[in-house]
């Protein structure tokens, strides 16, 4: 019987989590971006009025990130780190799943619209 | 312990590593931080239902110490320790709930547990709670992930008979 409350359990944390995973990539429609390390905000734009760049961003342990600003769409697209994982990730697409570097502790998403 | 005992628990952790290199090679083709096969539990969870508790915590220690020094990747060590204690202890706990009919869901939960550290982990080392949004996609990947490994862990058991 206990073993079937666990069962039951895990099945509804899954569905859950599945329901919020579509929730969460779901496409963006803000235009604002924030570039933040160790916690704090390096970097804001506005990808509509920014021009296309590149921002190299170093870690304070060592290792470089190449954040690029391309027809308004913002990506990683170089780093220095053995997994590529941010790399890999393309461009920011989702209001709340942002594109990470654990190595490097970097964080791009799209900032909090102020009212 | 006993050098019998000391072999075997020396060429399980070998067995891991092995697996966890040989992982490390395999493209992921899903490019989110966290989201991984993790086929070297397959040793983890045929230790706990096998092994001591302690005896566990040795093979999982060595295979993540040499792990990270092997992936040449040593930052993402504070992440995989943080899931990979809370996922131990969790699995040792359910051991003693669950038979071993069961071990596939001791996996799930025990994955389910390893994310759900990881994500704790990287909220505290990031300082932002913004990463927390990758818990629900590795909950889903994890159960899938721990499902699979379980069940390679379970054929196992069954074949390993003592």
């Amino acid at each position: 019987m206990k073993n079937r409350k666990i069962l039951i359990a895990v099945a509804i944390i899954i569905l859950v989590s599945a329901c919020l995973s579509v929730l969460i990539l779901r496409r963006s429609d803000k235009q604002k971006v924030e570039i933040v390390q160790d916690g704090t905000v390096l970097y804001t734009f506005d990808l509509n009025s920014t021009e296309d760049r590149a921002i190299r961003i170093y870690a304070s342990e060592g290792g470089y990130n190449l954040v690029q600003i391309h027809n308004g769409t913002i990506c990683i697209s170089e780093a220095d780190c053995p997994d590529q994982t941010c790399v890999n990730m393309g461009v920011l697409k989702s209001d709340y799943l942002p594109i990470v570097c654990l190595p490097h502790k970097l964080i791009v998403r799209f900032a909090e619209v102020e009212s | 312990m006993n050098i019998r005992r000391m072999t075997e628990l020396a060429l399980l952790s070998s067995v891991a590593l092995i697996i966890f290199v040989i992982e490390l090679r395999i493209p992921n083709p899903f490019p989110i931080p966290g989201v991984k096969l993790g086929l070297a539990n397959i040793v983890t969870v045929y230790a706990v239902f096998r092994y001591r508790s302690s005896e566990t915590a040795m093979i999982v220690t060595v295979r993540l110490l040499l792990g990270a020094m092997f992936s040449g990747n040593p930052s993402a060590l504070l992440y995989s320790a943080a899931g990979a204690i809370v996922c131990l202890c969790g699995m040792l706990l359910l051991r003693r709930i669950l038979p071993e009919k069961q071990i596939w869901l001791c996996s799930v939960i025990g994955a389910m547990l390893h994310n759900i550290g990881q994500i704790t982990a990287a909220v505290i080392i990031m300082q932002s709670f913004s990463v927390a949004a990758y818990l629900p996609i590795l909950l889903v990947t994890g159960s899938l992930a721990g499902a699979f490994t379980g069940v390679c862990a379970q054929l196992l058991l069954n074949r390993i008979k003592r």
